[in-house]
């Protein structure tokens, strides 16, 4: 029997690990932050930072900068267990 | 970027990487205090110490009515730097606070004037080493970290004078701690724009 676990699939893809691994050294950023940083195109970011949100990995919460609305994303526990077992699963096949 | 499954190896690249980006925009703009309060404080400190020397002014105090508006212009820094930043972090937060805690600790040494025989200078020094220090080590910026030595052994000397000549020690002790750290700050801050 194999000892490796599987890697999480919802974050074993390129853009949902981008997003993860930007959130999980801050408290909180914003959707143009992440965007700029990532280099992905709005519509693809918006599904999945919504596939994100709905597995409980973050919280996004929308709100306003003056008149303008902005969408900031913040990692959950949920989310920073699930990629710290990602990572240590990661290591297994590195080791 | 796309949704593209990843090998081992490219992960743990991204992950690195993407690490690496969100730290570059941490605590950014630090050198704006450094500046401000550097230029504020020094020029107090010499302005005090010319006023006592040549008896100008009886109350060669006033100078230091300066750090008012310094410091309603590091609030509204402060306030918008919050405001507009991108990304919010707990590292950003401490730095503040760190300051916070620095700027009440004087106000106490202020408020006791009398109680510390007036080595008011000697003792902010201490604690305006301390926050430089602690900064340096924040941003990982060793002249902020010789900074804060800077103003330590400025305060050592500070305390073997008289509270007159101290004024010239914080002059000297700011310039190095704050200003040359400030403006090599500005030209970091500056390279990552």
């Amino acid at each position: 029997m194999s000892k490796f676990r599987e890697l999480d699939p919802l974050l074993h893809s390129q853009l949902r690990l981008a997003v993860m691994s930007l959130l999980i050294g801050v408290d909180s950023a914003e959707f143009v932050f992440i965007k700029e940083k990532t280099g992905a195109t709005a519509g693809n970011l918006s599904v999945q930072l919504d596939k994100l949100s709905t597995a409980g990995y973050i919280s996004v919460v929308k709100s306003f900068k003056g008149k303008k609305p902005v969408t900031s994303c913040s990692i959950t526990k949920v989310g920073i267990k699930a990629f710290e077992d990602y990572v240590n699963n990661l290591k297994q096949y590195i080791e | 970027m796309s949704e593209k499954e990843l090998s081992k190896d490219e992960s743990l690249m991204l992950i690195s990487d993407m690490i690496t980006q969100a730290k570059r925009n941490l605590a950014r703009g630090g050198s704006f205090y450094f500046l401000l309060w550097g230029w504020v404080v020094l020029f107090a400190n010499l302005g005090h110490y010319i006023i006592s020397k040549y008896a100008l002014y009886p109350y060669p105090y006033v100078v230091w009515a300066l750090t008012i508006p310094a410091a309603i212009a590091s609030m509204w820094y402060g306030a918008r730097k919050s405001k507009y930043a991108q990304v919010k972090s707990h590292l950003d937060s401490v730095y503040g606070l760190v300051w916070l805690g620095v700027m009440i600790s004087v106000l106490i040494i202020l408020f006791f004037l009398g109680k510390v025989s007036y080595n008011t200078n000697a003792i902010i020094l201490t604690f305006a080493g301390l926050g430089t220090f602690i900064s340096g080590c924040m941003l990982r910026f060793n002249p902020l970290i010789m900074g804060g030595v800077a103003l330590w052994v400025a305060s050592v000397v500070a305390f073997n004078l008289p509270p007159m000549d101290q004024y010239l020690v914080g002059a000297v002790g700011i310039l190095a701690g704050y200003l040359i750290p400030g403006y090599l700050l500005k030209k970091v801050e500056g390279e990552q724009v």
